[in-house]
């Protein structure tokens, strides 16, 4: 007996916006950009299209055909599946779990420099004076005043990860006010987040839009526009570009999370999910493009600041030096000058070495940073050197938001869903209360990375947490999706949804190209990571005011291999698991393994479905 | 007669100038950047500018030591370049061999420096004192930091939010609950696949909602 059928979206289009608000995440902002960067600008197009349709079509399309069909989160999809494959969408809820206890301090810090915007002086566009009002802090001298807003005021980082420290009272606050963010837009499941989706996933658009003829009509934006769009076609003989492509599609469209499952899973049965796929995944590369044109349009006019008042610099040095009129020496013909300043003063200018800067608006461009770096340091960077800073800050800082809060969504969703498939949590704990449960679960656990060692535990979770185990996750679904469960079963099922078969070209791609890709990947990583020697971090050293490489401790070496172990090891634990119950009572039918409500794989669908909206 | 006195007075004044040289411990240099800081609006730097500027550091000994005796002629400069830089001495009124301390025209000069400074439309980084470092001002700093404002604004009106929908969730109940009734009534649709009998009006049973239990 139900006491309420399964909750649906809306309408159709709240299912698309739900997936392109989940897709489009901070990766497309700030990865994207920094992989077109590191790998010939514009001619990392050509493997990350090619990528999009070999890899990235063809599995989205794969996990949202599951989540339609079997109506249930990762957890009771897999299972229907094949009873002993339960542990697959254990994986995932174990590493959407990951997720979202490091993803939200991403939303805390934007909250951070969104409310830090409210100033007639920007925070992060002039170093603070020092303890006797003598001349700007130390700290910020040898660094930038960027980074040590980011580095000292935000985080307070201390200088290595041994280092312990208390937590940063404006971080708990900010990240208590995410966590209160994600519980309202998840606290009555799809009812509540297919309303919010209609904003986080348009939103980020606008300000796009608005940056985008903003960047493009700041000065030297037209140098780092050039500089994307210059392909280096001799990147693409380089193997490291194509597996870069193929991962980023791969993260990029929130591949094994399970939150497309849980996603697909509200959707009616017969909804054409096929061409959803395909316009879900296009918006997402889209966006990656469109944000790309943005941050180098930014990166452009950050790059010819700095280069400019490098030329200025060295132009006051060279007229205090030789005490020559004003007039002489202008920023075009600086270079000119040193050259016979150099000729006719030899002595003199050898006593300027050490003070004297190469100014090269070219290592200026290429100066590429990816990640928090340059989510934060480059573009507040970028954005102080703007007329009205305020008003750029605050949208760009709400437009991060949006878009963390977006695929927060997405991650609560793949872990809320699969744990209401079970009977005993729904019947006993109503959907609020769940969501309230998981919020403040991971609000405590995160509080842990607002200390000052906090970032240190923050990057190691980035990189390794809901990374290389993805790989395996997805590999083992596309392989048991393809083998396993058979891809005769699967275009069956596709029909019965969608009223046709698919077409060969899906399949081709589901049951060989895609494995094929992903084993490679698979095995590259682990390559990479057996050759790589000891993990390492980046710690910022506040006495050289920039981050040195370390090495982990031992102790942050056996979490980082937990991390990668315990979501791995899910699933062929939890088919032993099953295979030992199995044995333990063989009366017992199949399906009722796990206590789940039933599956429709199990049950062929009536001729009604025809007479539904 | 007045010969000699012309005489007299000119070796006094060569005598002084010998005393504003470049490696004098008692003067400064200053630099001056017009062109950059006043751009198109610049002024030529010529024997009126640099009147004004004597007059203006005799203005700012005046200030300081509240001594009159403060002159033009009292302040000598040398080195004039075409970077517009210069050393300056400043001679004691009392007594035209000696020269004031450094400490003291440093005392001087930063008690007066907005007033230097405004005299030429330039700033503390344009009109450079080099050894006497700017006075940085003291930044405004509010009582509360601004972010505790937005943040405050913020939770008060999510707050506010919870509150207002969890009175109408409460609320709710006790309007709507005739109405809920009546639906579960009138209804029976996908509530238990039972098909509705002995209730009022038609009810469609084929219309189910929940078609996990419909079996073939």
């Amino acid at each position: 007996m139900e006491k309420d059928a399964r909750p649906n979206w809306e309408n159709p289009m709240q299912f698309v916006l739900a997936c392109v608000s989940y897709a489009v995440g901070l990766g497309n902002v700030w990865r994207f950009p920094y992989l077109c960067q590191m790998h010939g600008g514009g001619g990392f197009l050509i493997p990350y299209l090619i990528m999009l349709v070999l890899e990235g079509v063809p599995l989205f399309y794969m996990e949202l055909a599951i989540g339609q069909k079997m109506r249930l989160g990762s957890i009771g999809a897999w299972s229907a599946i094949s009873p002993y494959l339960g542990g697959i969408g254990l994986a995932s809820v174990l590493t959407s779990l990951y997720l979202c206890l490091y993803y939200n301090i991403l939303n805390a810090w934007s909250f951070w420099y969104l409310f830090n915007s409210f100033q007639s002086v920007l925070p992060w566009a002039e170093c603070p004076l020092n303890a006797n009002m003598t001349g700007p802090d130390e700290e910020c001298e040898r660094a930038t005043p960027t980074q040590y807003f980011f580095y000292r005021q935000t985080l307070n980082i201390s200088s290595s990860i041994d280092e312990t420290g208390g937590m940063h009272l404006g971080q708990v606050l900010c990240l208590l006010l995410a966590w209160v963010f994600t519980f309202l837009f998840t606290l009555r499941g799809v009812k509540s987040t297919g309303k919010v989706v209609y904003f986080t996933a348009t939103f980020p658009y606008v300000v796009l839009f608005i940056y985008l003829i903003r960047g493009l009509t700041l000065h030297g934006s037209a140098n780092g526009i050039k500089f994307m769009f210059t392909p280096k076609m001799e990147q693409l003989a380089d193997p490291r570009t194509w597996v870069n492509a193929a991962t980023q599609i791969f993260y990029s469209l929130g591949l094994g999370f399970g939150s497309l499952i849980a996603f697909a899973s509200y959707n009616e049965y017969n909804n054409n999910f096929e061409r959803q796929a395909i316009v879900v995944s296009m918006i997402n590369s889209g966006t990656s493009i469109f944000a790309c044109i943005v941050t180098f349009a930014i990166y452009g006019f950050k790059a010819t600041v700095n280069y400019e008042s490098c030329l200025e610099r060295t132009r006051m040095l060279l007229l205090n030096t030789f005490d020559m009129a004003e007039e002489l020496i202008t920023q075009d013909n600086v270079g000119g000058w040193l050259e016979t300043l150099n000729s006719t003063h030899p002595e003199q200018f050898a006593g300027l070495s050490g003070v004297l800067e190469e100014c090269d608006l070219e290592a200026e461009l290429g100066n590429a940073v990816e990640g928090a770096g340059l989510a934060f340091i480059v573009y507040s960077e970028g954005i102080k050197n703007m007329p009205l800073p305020q008003l750029w800050s605050v949208l760009y800082f709400f437009m991060l938001l949006t878009i963390g809060m977006g695929s927060m969504l997405g991650n609560v969703t793949a872990i809320i869903t699969p744990l209401r498939d079970f009977k005993v949590v729904s019947r006993n704990i109503s959907i609020e209360a769940l969501s309230a449960l998981v919020c403040v679960f991971c609000l405590l656990m995160g509080l842990s990375f607002t200390t000052r060692q906090g970032n240190y535990w923050f990057t190691m979770f980035n990189d390794y947490a809901a990374g290389f185990s993805l790989f395996f996750i997805v590999l083992v679904e596309v392989v048991v999706v393809s083998y396993v469960y058979g891809i005769t079963r699967f275009e069956k099922d596709v029909e019965d949804m969608l009223g046709r078969k698919p077409s060969w070209l899906w399949k081709v791609l589901l049951v060989a190209v895609s494995p094929a890709l992903l084993l490679c990947l698979f095995i590259f990583y682990i390559v990479g990571y057996i050759q790589g020697g000891t993990p390492t971090y980046k710690a910022w050293d506040k006495d050289l005011g920039r981050s040195v490489v370390m090495e982990y401790p031992v102790y942050g070496q056996v979490f980082i291999g937990l991390l990668l172990v315990s979501t791995i090891s899910c699933i062929p634990l939890s088919a032993l698991y099953t295979y030992c119950r199995r044995k333990a009572r063989p009366a017992t039918p199949e399906p009722s393994q796990i206590a789940l409500r039933e599956p429709d794989a199990w049950v062929v669908p009536p001729s009604e479905h025809c007479s539904q909206e | 007669m007045l010969g000699a006195l012309l005489v007299l007075l000119g070796t006094t004044a060569c005598l002084a100038q010998d005393l504003c040289t470049d490696e004098t411990s008692e003067g400064f240099k200053v630099r001056l950047s017009i062109k950059t800081a006043l751009g198109q609006q610049a002024y030529v730097w010529n024997e009126s500018e640099m009147f004004l500027f004597r007059a203006t550091l005799a203005f700012a000994m005046r200030q300081h030591f509240k001594n009159n005796e403060y002159n033009v002629s009292s302040i000598l400069v040398c080195n004039e370049t075409q970077r517009v830089s210069f050393h300056f001495v400043v001679l004691d009124p009392s007594d035209s061999t000696q020269l004031i301390q450094k400490t003291a025209v440093e005392a001087a000069v930063r008690k007066s420096r907005h007033r230097i400074n405004s005299a030429f439309l330039l700033s503390d980084g344009t009109l450079e004192f080099l050894q006497i470092p700017p006075t940085l001002a003291t930044p405004y700093s509010p009582a509360t930091p601004p972010w505790l404002i937005a943040f405050g604004v913020v939770i008060g009106a999510v707050c506010a939010g919870i509150i207002v929908m969890l009175v109408s969730s409460l609320l709710g109940p006790k309007k709507g609950k005739g109405e809920d009734d009546d639906e579960e009534e009138g209804g029976g649709v996908g509530r238990n696949g039972i098909a509705c009998d002995a209730l009022d009006g038609a009810c469609n049973g084929g219309f189910s909602d929940d078609d996990r239990l419909t079996q073939m």
